[in-house]
């Protein structure tokens, strides 16, 4: 059975992330940029950053912005970390692929899989926005994984660094909402 | 109406070191005026171009960062107006070319047309700034002060259209090559 990821621990593993990042870079601070379009799957990660005075959190108005706003920020070698809910993936497919795929930009996706039940693989979700999130990034060949609990987490830095090395999209999928 | 390549001339002679983001009618003439500076295009993700700019400004605060945004493109993405507004970078210069037509795909009306007011929504989505020019003389004598003012600001500029287009002026240079490009002279610190 699944289980919900303490925000901590996804937090910690964002600033291990980004002290990586930062390693002999001439700017520290903020330590990274977290780009959200807010998704209720996440909220207690978002609520948590909202007191972590090294990491800036940027609120988009869509997807699309967020997309954008993380390209210019990895073009000036800022690390970027993009929280969306999988009804925002859907609705900024274009831009993901016109910005991160064509244009190689490496952009590292957490998205939430809002009303995915605890009992069921998303597969036989009965919302169609459960059912339909993986399928859609396995058309576009954008390597992702699903966090089913606290052993899970370290997707996160790997999918991060798979996002660097293949210049393009990675995602992590959360399966339950965060606690 | 002030030509959009007459806009672009001026602004080439006056950026310094700034950031540039052209998108869609102004990308053509921007890459004969300024071929090998440091700009990068919103090409393949229409209405992008604000927000990028938002991110560029973001993360190279010691630079200008100037969009060069059309009225149809930011219709698109017109919630940037309130992205930009809450994250309030001072290096940020917006320029909106307003047509109020879809010139690439054959110059049919934007919605609302030359109604539409941009720097009125800009300003009340919360940018410090939001000007409207019409004459190239006007701009000219301004364009110093949009350059070093504190951001955001939004300059709504009525203009012409373009010599070109994207589907008329040949091949351009692709975007992922534009990001390397410019990941390599900004981000590479």
């Amino acid at each position: 059975m699944p289980e919900s990821v303490p925000s901590s621990l996804i937090i910690d593993a964002f600033k291990e992330i980004f002290q990586v990042e930062r390693r002999g870079k001439k700017r520290q601070d903020p330590l990274g940029w977290i780009i959200s379009v807010p998704d209720t799957h996440q909220k207690s990660v978002l609520a948590a950053l909202d007191k972590e005075r090294s990491l800036r959190v940027l609120t988009c108005s869509t997807e699309d912005d967020a997309n954008a706003v993380a390209a210019g920020l990895y073009m000036t070698g800022e690390p970027v970390i993009v929280m969306i809910q999988h009804a925002g993936l859907y609705a900024s497919v274009n831009t993901i692929r016109g910005i991160s795929m064509d244009g190689r930009v490496p952009i590292f996706y957490m998205i939430g899989l809002l009303s995915r039940e605890k009992d069921k693989d998303p597969k036989d979700s009965r919302h169609s926005m459960v059912r339909f999130a993986e399928p859609l990034l396995d058309v576009f060949s954008i390597p992702h994984a699903r966090m089913e609990g606290p052993d899970d987490v370290h997707f996160i830095a790997e999918y991060y660094r798979k996002s660097r090395e293949r210049k393009g999209p990675a995602a992590v999928l959360v399966g339950l909402e965060t606690a | 109406m002030m030509k959009p390549e007459e806009i672009l001339k001026l602004i080439a002679a006056a950026r310094g070191t700034a950031i540039c983001v052209p998108t869609m009618t102004t990308a053509p003439a921007w890459r004969k005026i300024a071929p090998a500076d440091l700009s990068v295009g919103c090409v393949g993700f229409m209405g992008g171009a604000s927000a990028l700019g938002l991110g560029l400004a973001l993360g190279a605060p010691d630079r200008r960062v100037i969009v060069f945004d059309g009225d149809g493109s930011l219709l698109m993405q017109l919630g940037s107006l309130a992205t930009i507004a809450g994250a309030a970078p001072r290096n940020l210069t917006h320029l909106l070319f307003k047509n109020g037509v879809y010139h690439t795909s054959g110059s049919q009306e934007t919605p609302g047309g030359q109604g539409v007011d941009f720097a009125a929504m800009a300003k009340a989505a919360g940018y410090r700034n939001a000007y409207t020019i019409n004459t190239l003389e006007d701009f000219k004598k301004r364009l110093p002060g949009l350059l070093t003012e504190d951001g955001p600001i939004l300059v709504q500029l009525l203009t012409g259209l373009a010599e070109s287009t994207p589907m008329t002026a040949g091949p351009s240079t692709p975007f992922h090559q534009q990001v390397a490009e410019l990941h390599a002279k900004v981000g590479a610190r």
